[in-house]
């Protein structure tokens, strides 16, 4: 019996799977690190030891470990994107803004360590610093969607003012101080949100919205 | 004519006066160094020594250790923000108490955002500073009270700590240093932001 000789593109394929799912683990183990220890950044022998695997692994596959956050980050941006469905924009203006203050506080929930990490250590690394714009001008993106039927009625400036006070009200650390200094529970954050949004908006216009009533989303100005 | 030996009272007076002189201007050097340098490490006691013009030692003749210095640091900068930015026309109409009330908030904004993001990050794991956050915070919420205590006065709870809540997260030092760093604006263009959104958000000033 002759054995049979495994292609060289399967064994490729394999090996880049399995390194694969290691970096996996890795970014997985320092997001898991991040938490416990944020703001504090976790050390190479820290998420080695976490993941199950040499230090040399972590930096076989990431160069440093400012390398690896924006792994991280670019890993948790993808897992908030997937609980975002372009569907919850319609709605009336209550449930938009219900939909999106509850959504925006389990976001905020769950990625507060990692935040905390993030903007803190951004100092160190362009690439972080581009990473904490990003997830801020997505957040605009998403307000922008939820809200376009009030925000169209608003001149151009005045609706990207009204975004930058929109993004401070629902930023993490707002979400946080809800929480840690005010003593609000989950439920009592949102309605605070919710209440706040309802007075900040522009009334909604009347009708159906057509494609033609919105202007071009205009990106606001980044440093 | 026989020379009167000096006070000891008044000697120790002028050595401690001079002593506290010192320290304050090690203070101010630590916060301008946080200023001139907001992406960099936090000072090293080299840096400070040399920026205040004292040496190493004389820093920790007066500050046990770094963190000790931090707490004074956020001390100074408390008394100094209740020092420029006392209330001014609270009794006045609507637009000029939310004008007031936003200029001094943003002066303290600009004044003090390098030394906040040290102590944030410090405070974590320190309870004398998580004190000093919490009492910054604190004194923001009760200016904010009392500037717009009649619009306040109108809302039934939990609306009335809703909206405290919402203030304060739009006019969070944060949100300043994004307006003025990463958009650009300008001091004025910012509080006029902050000025509309605040006009928004409070109901009807009610009638006398």
């Amino acid at each position: 019996m002759t054995k049979r000789s495994i292609p060289k593109s399967s064994k490729v394929d394999g090996r880049r799977l399995r390194s694969e799912r290691t970096k996996q683990l890795i970014i997985e183990a320092y997001l898991a690190l991040a938490s416990e220890k944020s703001p504090q950044v976790p050390t190479a022998a820290q998420i080695a030891e976490r993941a199950g695997y040499s230090v040399r692994s972590v930096f076989e596959r990431f160069p440093d470990i400012h390398g690896l956050q924006v792994a991280a980050v670019d890993h948790a941006m993808v897992q908030v994107a997937a609980l975002a469905p372009s569907s919850d924009t319609d709605g009336d203006r209550q449930t938009r803004i219900r939909t999106q203050v509850e959504k925006r506080g389990r976001t905020c929930e769950r990625w507060l360590p990692l935040w905390r990490s993030l903007v803190v250590n951004q100092g160190e690394s362009a690439e972080l610093r581009q990473r904490v714009v990003g997830l801020r001008e997505r957040l605009v993106g998403r307000l922008e969607s939820m809200y376009a039927p009030e925000l169209s009625t608003l001149p151009d400036g005045e609706r990207r003012h009204l975004l930058i006070v929109l993004e401070s009200l629902v930023d993490v650390e707002s979400w946080a101080r809800m929480q840690e200094f005010f003593g609000l529970s989950f439920d009592e954050s949102c309605a605070a949100w919710a209440q706040a949004i309802d007075r900040l908006l522009p009334p909604t216009p009347a009708g159906p919205l057509t494609a033609g009533s919105l202007t071009p989303a205009s990106s606001l100005p980044t440093g | 004519m026989s020379k009167s030996p000096a006070s000891k009272p008044a000697r120790i007076d002028g050595r401690r006066l001079r002593s506290e002189r010192t320290k304050q201007l090690i203070i101010e050097a630590y916060i301008a160094l946080l200023r001139e340098n907001p992406e960099l490490p936090v000072p090293t006691a080299a840096q400070i020594a040399q920026r205040a013009g004292y040496s190493v030692r004389s820093i920790f003749e007066r500050f046990p250790d770094l963190n000790k210095l931090r707490i004074a640091a956020a001390d100074y900068s408390l008394a100094q923000a209740a020092a420029l930015a006392p209330a001014r026309h609270v009794d006045g109409d609507r637009a000029t108490r939310i004008r007031s009330q936003i200029e001094t908030r943003a002066g303290t904004c600009e004044r003090g955002i390098a030394l906040w993001r040290v102590l944030l990050f410090s405070a974590a794991e320190d309870e004398d500073l998580k004190l000093r956050v919490r009492i910054s915070r604190d004194r923001t919420i009760e200016r904010m009270e009392l500037m717009y205590r009649p619009e306040l006065q109108a809302l039934p709870e939990p609306a009335r700590k809703y909206m405290l809540v919402a203030l304060e997260a739009i006019t969070d030092i944060e949100s300043w240093a994004r307006m003025r760093e990463q958009h650009g604006l300008t001091f004025e263009e910012a509080c006029a932001i902050w000025a509309r959104a605040i006009d928004r958000m409070l109901p009807p000033t009610p009638t006398a």
